[in-house]
């Protein structure tokens, strides 16, 4: 009788789930099989034929294609820098920022507020406000040429400079990214029972070792995530760069994700979207990669 | 290497959800010919080709549902799903000479040929009618393995013009041309004389008296500064050489050399920033005064005239020849921009054919390019000034053909992979950011288009 309920409740159970499991079946399972077989074969997006071409693709992008080959190594530099540079400042900006943000009772509801609004500013609108003001007569030369540091202001605009270019579109992709990990630490922080920390004060820890000694390794695996979730942006997310620089100027930050993109919508309708497949394969794995071996990282040092 | 169909057949799964989810989406129209679907990627066309549609309409009984799919890249997907799930409108607008060969080489819109004779053609600007039309050199290349548009055959016809022009037009504020000293009632006769005005109003007020161009996409400093200089400068032989793999005379060579030196000229007068802003943004900067000069191409004079600056005030003129120049008595080809082409798939193709016909014809042509301020590929013939207006018809001056029009449109002679946006990034970090000098830059681009060459 016992088991006829079960089987009863289970039948229901899958029930329920199977549209759910018929839907990412037609449109994940589908398209990601789609997708990776799409990078083993030529397609303009046309014709009623793909032309298979095994790992060629992947050769392509990597060494073999002299007009791909140096392009995509470029991007795959300027993606390296910015896999480094937007976690670490995310993370050296937003932790201090949330453990700020903990210790003060008055107005902490204002600040995070004030802080989070980046987040639910809409991408595009951001990203269009940023382009403004970093141009040569923008609101940050013109606050800079203001305050008698002219000498920082870029005549060319931030955007107009190879210089300063990459390092001012890692500083805006930060900016957008300290709010969720300022959430997360401040959750980690208020999860963090008093014991721990009056413990150490017990144990003569001051402020700055209870940080280091306690805090700190007991949010390694909220750094985990922050962590993660940045790689996976630098690696990845093109609509930033694609709205502010076109990857320019002179191609100066061109990153792997705007590549793909490129090769998909803006090739001149040659026929590279196995090509684009390919790279954002070669971008998914990479990610995989990382995403495991940080994790398991922070995880063990926890 | 295989081949498999089956590229269609998710996005006709995707298309069909798409369909049954919006319940509209365009698509062939009523079947009977009383009702045709038209589909374009430029908004500002819409309203034109719907007061065109009204007159249609009151001539023959047709109605025609026009309907605007911008960008150009949700233009080229809706294009594709609605392929595959054969829902693709009557009558599309596309890019001529590249977008209706891939089409109609994936079969996805039909062959004009057997109905555009000569005398229809006839109608057409010099140079333009054929644009859509796969010659024996178009055809060779779709046969290379890397081609955009396999499965053409020659003598097929996939667009008649809808939309002309051509790029290398640089445009002046009179206003400034004259603060700074400068006639202003007639063009400059040489590259040196436009380097001239260029320092005077640079001069006269170094935030605004530049010249600016989109070089956001690093392509128009190439396409349509460089390309035309070159071609005057060299004659067109010796321009077509700079791609091809006579390394005495392609990229690397003095030629390349003698060109890159005449451009950078320029560099000291880009308005500042000018690197990071898209062509419509350099077009909107020139019209509010941030720049004394802009370069662009015929289509241009919309979007300043768009952007408030009152055409009196423009001087236009196509980028002139250097001194001493081979090419003599140097003209702009016109090229046709944009074509009408018919879906393969539409069962309304005579009412299609007869829409087409009536878009194209001079009237009708030039109450579109008024409405749109856009040039036609129609010929407007004397009528012009009074159908268009004066400035559209002070493009029309500019065009030329044969052997000393340069034609933006023709790329034959170049590799197969030639991609104008790689190559303009090396022009960019030469003028305007200073990072290559000429020898630098012509020693990349030699390396490029070796490149682009050994594919052949």
């Amino acid at each position: 009788m016992a088991a006829r309920v079960r089987s009863r409740q289970a039948l229901t159970g899958y029930v329920f789930v199977l549209p759910a499991v018929a839907l990412f079946a037609v449109m994940g399972v589908y398209t990601v099989g789609y997708g990776l077989a799409l990078s083993f074969a030529r397609w303009n997006g046309f014709t009623p034929y793909w032309t298979w071409v095994g790992v060629g693709n992947y050769l392509d992008l990597i060494y073999r294609d002299p007009t791909i080959a140096p392009i995509v190594q470029g991007a795959a530099v300027r993606t390296v820098v910015v896999m480094i540079a937007q976690p670490v400042l995310t993370v050296l900006i937003s932790f201090p920022l949330a453990v700020a943000l903990n210790r003060i009772t008055l107005l902490r509801a204002a600040f995070r507020t004030v802080f989070f609004l980046p987040q639910v500013t809409a991408g595009i609108a951001l990203y269009y406000a940023w382009s403004y003001a970093l141009q040569p007569d923008g609101s940050l030369n013109f606050i800079l040429r203001h305050l008698g540091l002219g000498t920082i202001a870029q005549p060319q605009g931030w955007l107009g400079n190879p210089a300063t270019a990459l390092p001012t579109l890692i500083v805006v992709a930060v900016f957008g990214a300290v709010p969720v990990a300022m959430l997360l630490y401040l959750t980690g922080l208020q999860s963090i029972d008093q014991s721990v920390i009056d413990a150490a004060r017990v144990d003569g820890a001051g402020g700055l070792r209870t940080m280091t000694s306690v805090v700190w390794p007991l949010l390694l695996p909220i750094t985990g995530a922050v962590v993660v979730l940045n790689l996976r942006d630098a690696l990845q997310g093109f609509s930033q760069t694609l709205l502010m620089t076109n990857g320019g100027p002179g191609g100066h930050t061109l990153v792997l994700g705007l590549e793909s993109y490129n090769l998909a919508f803006f090739s001149g309708l040659k026929p590279t979207l196995g090509l684009s497949s390919a790279l954002g394969w070669i971008l998914f794995v990479i990610a995989l990669l990382l995403a495991a071996v940080n994790l398991r990282a922070l995880r063990s040092r926890a | 290497m295989g081949t498999m169909r089956c590229g269609g057949r998710v996005l006709a799964v995707v298309a069909a959800l798409a369909v049954v989810t919006t319940a509209c989406g365009g698509g062939s129209g009523s079947g009977d010919g009383t009702t045709l679907s038209m589909w374009t990627f430029k908004q500002t066309h819409v309203k034109a080709l719907e007061a065109a549609a009204a007159v249609f309409k009151a001539q023959t009984g047709i109605t025609v549902n026009i309907t605007a799919y911008t960008p150009d890249d949700t233009y080229t997907s809706k294009v594709q799903s609605a392929a595959a799930s054969h829902n693709v409108a009557d009558v599309l607008e596309v890019h001529a000479g590249g977008e209706d060969r891939v089409l109609g080489g994936a079969g996805i819109i039909s062959d004009l040929a057997p109905d555009v004779n000569d005398q229809y053609k006839s109608r057409f600007l010099k140079g333009t009618a054929d644009t859509g039309l796969i010659t024996e050199q178009v055809y060779q290349d779709s046969l290379k393995p890397k081609a955009t548009d396999p499965g053409v055959q020659k003598g097929q016809l996939y667009s008649v013009p809808f939309t002309a022009g051509t790029f290398g037009i640089v445009y002046a504020n009179k206003d400034m041309l004259t603060a700074a000293g400068v006639d202003a009632s007639k063009p400059p006769s040489s590259w040196q004389e436009l380097i001239s005005w260029l320092k005077a109003t640079h001069d006269r007020n170094p935030r605004a008296g530049g010249v600016t161009m989109g070089l956001k996409s690093s392509s128009t400093g190439l396409d349509w500064a460089l390309e035309p200089m070159a071609f005057a400068q060299l004659g067109r032989r010796d321009y077509e050489a700079l791609f091809g793999t006579d390394k005495a005379k392609s990229w690397g060579s003095p030629n390349g050399q003698k060109v890159l030196e005449q451009y950078d000229q320029l560099t000291p007068y880009w308005t500042a920033g000018t690197q990071t802003l898209a062509i419509d943004e350099a077009d909107r900067a020139f019209a509010q005064g941030k720049s004394a000069f802009d370069v662009g191409g015929t289509f241009t004079i919309s979007a300043i005239q768009q952007n408030g600056l009152n055409p009196d005030k423009i001087l236009s003129f196509p980028i002139p020849a250097p001194e001493g120049s081979v090419t003599s008595d140097f003209k702009l080809a016109p090229i046709a921009l944009t074509g009408l082409s018919l879906s393969a798939q539409t069962p309304n193709r005579d009412a299609a054919l007869k829409w087409v016909d009536f878009l194209t014809r001079q009237q009708q042509a030039g109450a579109f390019a008024q409405a749109a301020l856009d040039l036609p590929g129609t010929d407007l013939g004397a009528d012009a000034s009074k159908l268009v207006g004066p400035y559209l018809s002070t493009m029309e001056a500019a065009f030329g053909s044969g052997d000393s029009a340069y034609n933006p449109g023709d790329s034959t002679f170049m590799g197969p992979t030639w991609d104008i946006e790689a190559a303009g990034d090396i022009l960019v970090k030469m003028s305007p950011l200073k990072e290559l000098d000429p020898a630098g830059t012509n020693a990349q681009l030699a390396v490029y288009n070796n490149s682009v060459n050994s594919g052949k």
